[in-house]
């Protein structure tokens, strides 16, 4: 034990007192996540606000006097340069018009039929003909398409006052009214987004942060001859394998903690733009007992991470060869934190928590919805322990094998 | 106390290390059959040429390598079965051994010294004889990465015997070092001897093994070609010169050496 902290402590000391490591395992993430997520909030930001401040180019063609009207109270009306053309103006322009919309220079045409009021107040019933608003964009513009979905509310209302005009009594029309109640779980609200989100981030961070370091504190320590300095003097190798792994573990947690810091103060910062995501973490509030869960949890998976990279790289030769072995291993982790976002409602059974990192996804899942059961707690937490353990006694048995150290 | 009983170490060979010796057999007979004894008091040289074994048989006795067959037992512990014991009693140092180059000579030291148990008391007590036989006061707190070849092997000496332990195995201990440096290393090698302790070295400089061992084996493909004091070997092979008994012995045990 007494030999366990030493070797834990040089592990510790030989990353904090390198300025370089401590640069790239702290510092540069952060800058990283920060610059990461505020160039995609102002970008985003910056996207939406523009389309919206834009000015709609916009071509009438045949406006009647009422949908002039109410062209010009709508939403649409407040931001739009709007042409009103008559029938044969557009005809003798028609070919340059849609090549404008085309290119992007103009947003919207809308065609209304020649005699709209005519052909509207003769309608007397079924087989009558039915008048015609023809409305041109572009979809693959982003102004254009702005344009026509707000335009589309303007031509709603315009076909309900002319509703209105042909039955003079608007609530015959009403069918019922639609009114909204909605319950949720308390602690689900908003965590939806995240509870999706989570396990994948978490994994991620966690595993490709403690492969950053501990490769070489293994492989590259093999590659150099120092590690073979520990295993000349009187160490139990268990105790070098255990204080290596828990040392690399708590370094690999303090990186993680600083990338999610980051990444959740980067996202509050970009405010409404990314609504979905920002809210989705603004609305969070973890109980105690979740804190708990998720924090037993993250740190044995931390040490499940380092002692896996730990037991690979020491399999081989050298540094280059080890991040061969590693790089199947990472995959694993990413497919198993990406089929938690496929989860259906189901819930699932206690085999599937049995299943190291996936049973450790969707626990971690649950917790963030308060939706984990006790005993699938414990069963994902004590498979992922048993399955650590087993892992550091390989680990120091591949310490003791002169095959493997010494390529003997 | 070190005694070797028909140690035998095979190495398996991969693809590469079979190209590199150019043989198309698929193991190695490292040291073959090979057994001495190293006695408190005196120092053992193993001479050879490069590729003989020594290094091989030291890391046997240092229980990094497991023999193939046979025993060493250190102190009257068996290197497979007491392994810690036996680490907790020797002091190795070979070339392919490094002290982690981004830790000072300092820290390195006074990690070891904790390992092997000793109080601080202990190890300043001990770091102010070592580090001033070996000249190291003036580096101890610097990064072994910006330290000389020499530098680094006085420090490295100084690390392993932290613990002043009862059986020293130096693996060729004056290679790349200047003769001042390599004298102190050999006159230390004789206080030790002196104090008592066992000591055992390889070495392929015949004037270093003349010089510094008052019983040498030659090995010569991993088997013992001959052993005794200088006066024995010369006796042995009808010679007064170390380098013509070597060159008579290995012409008899013709080795293809690398
Ligand atoms: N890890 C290994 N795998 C396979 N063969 C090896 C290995 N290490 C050494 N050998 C082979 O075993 C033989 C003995 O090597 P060893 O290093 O013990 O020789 P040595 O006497 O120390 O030589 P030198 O004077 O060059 O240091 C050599 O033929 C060498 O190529
Ligand atoms: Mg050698």
């Amino acid at each position: 034990m007494k030999n366990l902290i030493l070797v834990l402590k040089k592990e510790l000391y030989r990353v904090f007192s390198d300025r370089k490591l401590i640069i790239s395992l702290f510092i540069v993430p952060a800058i990283l996540m920060f610059a990461i997520y505020s160039l995609i909030g102002t970008l985003a930001k910056s996207m939406n606000s523009d389309i919206e401040s834009h000015t709609s180019k916009t071509y009438i063609v045949n406006a009647t006097d009422m949908l002039e009207k109410v062209v010009k109270d709508s939403e649409f009306g407040k931001n739009a340069d709007i042409k009103y053309l008559s029938d044969s103006e557009y005809a003798s322009q028609k070919t340059d018009l849609e090549e404008q919309i085309r290119n992007g220079d103009a947003d919207l045409i809308v065609v209304v039929q020649k005699d709209f009021d005519s052909v509207f107040s003769a309608y007397k019933g079924q087989g009558d003909a039915i008048p015609n608003i023809n409305i041109v964009f572009n979809s693959t513009e982003n102004y254009s398409q702005q344009a026509y979905s707000v335009f589309s509310n303007a031509l709603n209302d315009y076909r309900t006052k002319l509703l209105g005009s042909r039955i003079g009594n608007l609530e015959q029309l009403t069918v019922f009214n639609q009114t909204e109640t909605e319950i949720v779980k308390e602690s689900k609200a908003g965590t939806q987004f995240i509870a999706m989100m989570l396990p994948y981030m978490i994994m991620i961070m966690l595993f490709s942060g403690a492969m950053s370091i501990s490769v070489d504190a293994f492989a590259g320590e093999k590659e150099r001859g120092t590690l073979a300095s520990m295993l000349v003097s009187p160490i139990r190798r268990t105790d070098i394998a255990m204080g290596k792994v828990i040392a690399l573990a708590i370094i690999a947690a303090l990186s993680s903690i600083v990338y999610a810091v980051s990444m959740i103060i980067s996202m509050s910062t970009m405010g409404g733009s990314m609504s979905g995501m920002s809210s989705g973490f603004g609305a969070v509030h973890f109980d105690i007992m979740q804190i708990v869960q998720l924090g037993l949890m993250l740190i044995v998976l931390d040490y499940f991470f380092v002692v896996v990279i730990a037991v690979l790289s020491s399999f081989a030769k050298d540094t280059k060869s080890a991040s061969t072995f590693v790089t199947p291993a990472y995959m694993v982790v990413l497919v198993s934190a990406l089929l938690t976002m496929f989860q259906s409602g189901a819930k699932n059974t206690l085999v599937k928590y049995a299943i190291p990192l996936y049973g450790n996804a969707i626990a971690i899942q649950d917790i963030t919805t308060g939706d984990i059961q006790p005993v699938n707690f414990f069963v994902s937490l004590g498979v992922t322990v048993l399955v650590s353990a087993i892992l550091t006694g390989v680990l120091a048995k591949i310490f003791d094998s002169d095959k493997l150290m010494f390529n003997a | 106390m070190i005694s070797v009983n028909n140690l035998t170490k095979v190495y398996k060979l991969t693809a590469s290390k079979m190209k590199e010796l150019r043989t198309t057999e698929n193991t190695k007979i490292a040291v073959n059959k090979l057994s001495f004894e190293a006695k408190p008091g005196e120092i053992y040289g193993l001479l050879g040429p490069n590729g003989a074994g020594k290094t091989t048989t030291l890391r046997c006795i240092a229980t990094i390598l497991k023999p193939t067959e046979g025993s060493v037992r250190v102190n009257g512990f068996d290197t497979v079965k007491e392994g810690e014991k036996v680490r907790g009693s020797i002091a190795f140092l070979t070339n392919e051994i490094k002290l982690d180059a981004h830790f000072t000579t300092d820290y390195m030291f006074r990690f070891f010294g904790r390992i092997h148990g000793m109080t601080e008391e202990q190890i300043d007590k001990r770091r102010d004889e070592l580090f001033t036989r070996f000249d190291i006061h003036s580096f101890a707190g610097k990064k072994i990465e910006e330290l000389s070849t020499g530098m680094k092997q006085r420090a490295a000496i100084a690390v392993t015997l932290v613990h002043d332990p009862e059986v020293v195995i130096f693996d060729e201990p004056t290679s790349g070092l200047d003769i001042l440096t390599a004298r102190t290393v050999t006159d230390y090698l004789k206080e030790l001897k002196e104090a008592g302790k066992t000591v055992v070295v390889s070495t392929h400089i015949m004037s270093e093994a003349e010089k510094l061992c008052d019983r040498i084996g030659i090995i010569i493909n991993g088997k013992k070609v001959i052993e005794g004091t200088l006066a024995d070997i010369y006796e042995q092979t009808h010679t007064d010169d170390l380098e013509d008994a070597f060159f008579e012995l290995y012409k008899e045990n013709g080795g293809d050496v690398k």
